[in-house]
């Protein structure tokens, strides 16, 4: 009996950051994109429209929070042989409700992301948080982290979605309203297939690199 | 031992009949919308396609014409008849994934109209191929064209998987038709 308590004890929560810090670290000191390195495969391959990003940016913050919240809420009570598929029915299951949800109330959105939605189940940023920070964290504290790490992921989508949408093809067409036009031009479709990303991803690490080697020195 | 094994057997039922039961929920709240989205985006398609539909009820679905070429052309899903001519609704392979088309044919025998109801073609390009513009390209078209790319359809530069992809859907639908209407009455 005493064995079994004794799985159950849990690291002790951190303390010293305020729920701020925990949600601001997820813009900049942790991406998940840029710094975490976690979740691209689907961020590289969706961000080549604005709109996509704001989608599948609010799907996978709202995954992020409740598996978060769920997960550290029930910290207490999971035992940590099986906590990891503990973890992916949790996250399974928010995925599934948001797939579902989206087809039912965006279809149109849905369209476009296709198969980038049920497959947010195996995006690391959602995973790497249950394991990494949900499960030795309070509840608030994990929200905090969940929501936190949702900004930051969708801010970059953001990003990239701009550049992309712009370069790739000279307008920005937010739920079909033309927000900004280049233009007569021709675009470099390049931009909105798939080594548009790779390049637009690296210029925005370079950038990052850039700006955190000038802070050190 | 063995308890634990049970203990940990029964903790991992629990959590997963609870996200089931969560699921079972989301499930039946959203089957209804999910289908009412999907018969739209299918009628508004097929209005498109067949200019002088005013209303889905003027379509008439007809499981025993599909059931006629179905064999012969699987990409027919769906035969929707009306007084002024037939819609195909065809399922097939993009470049970006599945697409689903709506393509209509007159009486004549001779298309009416091309339209999308799903799609994952790559912004840009493949998406130019769908625009309204380039789909009225295939109006007037019958089984006396040849319906080949680079033949006598222009593929859209940088998109002409997605180019073959609606082409071969209309001509496969107005092969469809013939089968089951001859060459069309003038």
């Amino acid at each position: 009996m005493a064995a079994e308590t004794e799985e159950l004890v849990l690291p002790e929560p951190k303390t010293g950051t305020s729920g701020w810090q925990e949600f601001s670290k997820g813009f900049i000191k942790q991406n998940p994109l840029m710094v975490l390195m976690v979740g691209l495969c689907s961020s590289l391959a969706i961000s080549n429209r604005v709109e996509n990003g704001i989608f599948m940016g609010l799907a996978a913050t709202f995954v992020l929070v409740c598996s978060n919240v769920i997960i550290a809420s029930i910290r207490k009570w999971t035992p940590d042989q099986i906590r990891i598929p503990i973890f992916i029915v949790v996250i399974a299951s928010f995925v599934t409700i948001v797939d579902l949800s989206m087809k039912a109330y965006f279809p149109a959105a849905y369209d476009r992301l296709g198969v980038w939605i049920p497959l947010i189940v195996v995006n690391c940023i959602i995973l790497a948080r249950a394991e990494g920070f949900a499960y030795k964290n309070t509840v608030f504290r994990s929200f905090m982290d969940g929501l936190g790490m949702g900004a930051g992921y969708t801010m970059l989508l953001l990003i990239m979605g701009t550049i992309r949408e712009l370069l790739g093809t000279g307008k920005i067409v937010i739920f079909d309203k033309t927000f900004i036009s280049l233009g007569a031009f021709n675009p470099p479709a390049i931009f909105v297939l798939f080594p548009g990303a790779f390049i637009t991803f690296a210029c925005l690490m370079a950038l990052l690199n850039r700006y955190k080697m000038g802070k050190a020195e | 031992m063995m308890s634990r094994m049970v203990k940990l057997g029964v903790t991992l039922m629990v959590v997963g009949i609870v996200a089931a039961f969560g699921l079972g929920i989301t499930y039946a709240v959203t089957k209804k919308k999910i289908d009412q989205e999907n018969k739209l985006a299918e009628a508004k398609a097929s209005m498109t396609a067949l200019p002088g539909i005013k209303s889905p009820a003027e379509l008439v679905e007809d499981p025993k014409l599909l059931s006629a070429v179905n064999k012969k052309y699987p990409d027919v899903q769906k035969v929707l008849s009306s007084r002024i001519g037939d819609i195909f609704i065809m399922k097939t392979k993009g470049y970006g994934g599945p697409m689903e088309l709506a393509v209509g044919v007159g009486n004549d025998g001779k298309v009416k109209g091309v339209s999308v109801i799903s799609n994952r073609e790559t912004m840009g390009l493949g998406s130019k191929v769908l625009a309204e513009e380039n789909l009225a390209k295939y109006r007037g078209k019958s089984t006396s064209d040849q319906l080949v790319v680079g033949k006598d359809v222009q593929a859209v530069t940088g998109a002409t998987i997605t180019t073959r992809a609606v082409t071969s859907q209309a001509k496969e639908a107005l092969a469809a038709f013939s089968q089951l209407r001859g060459t069309g009455q003038d």
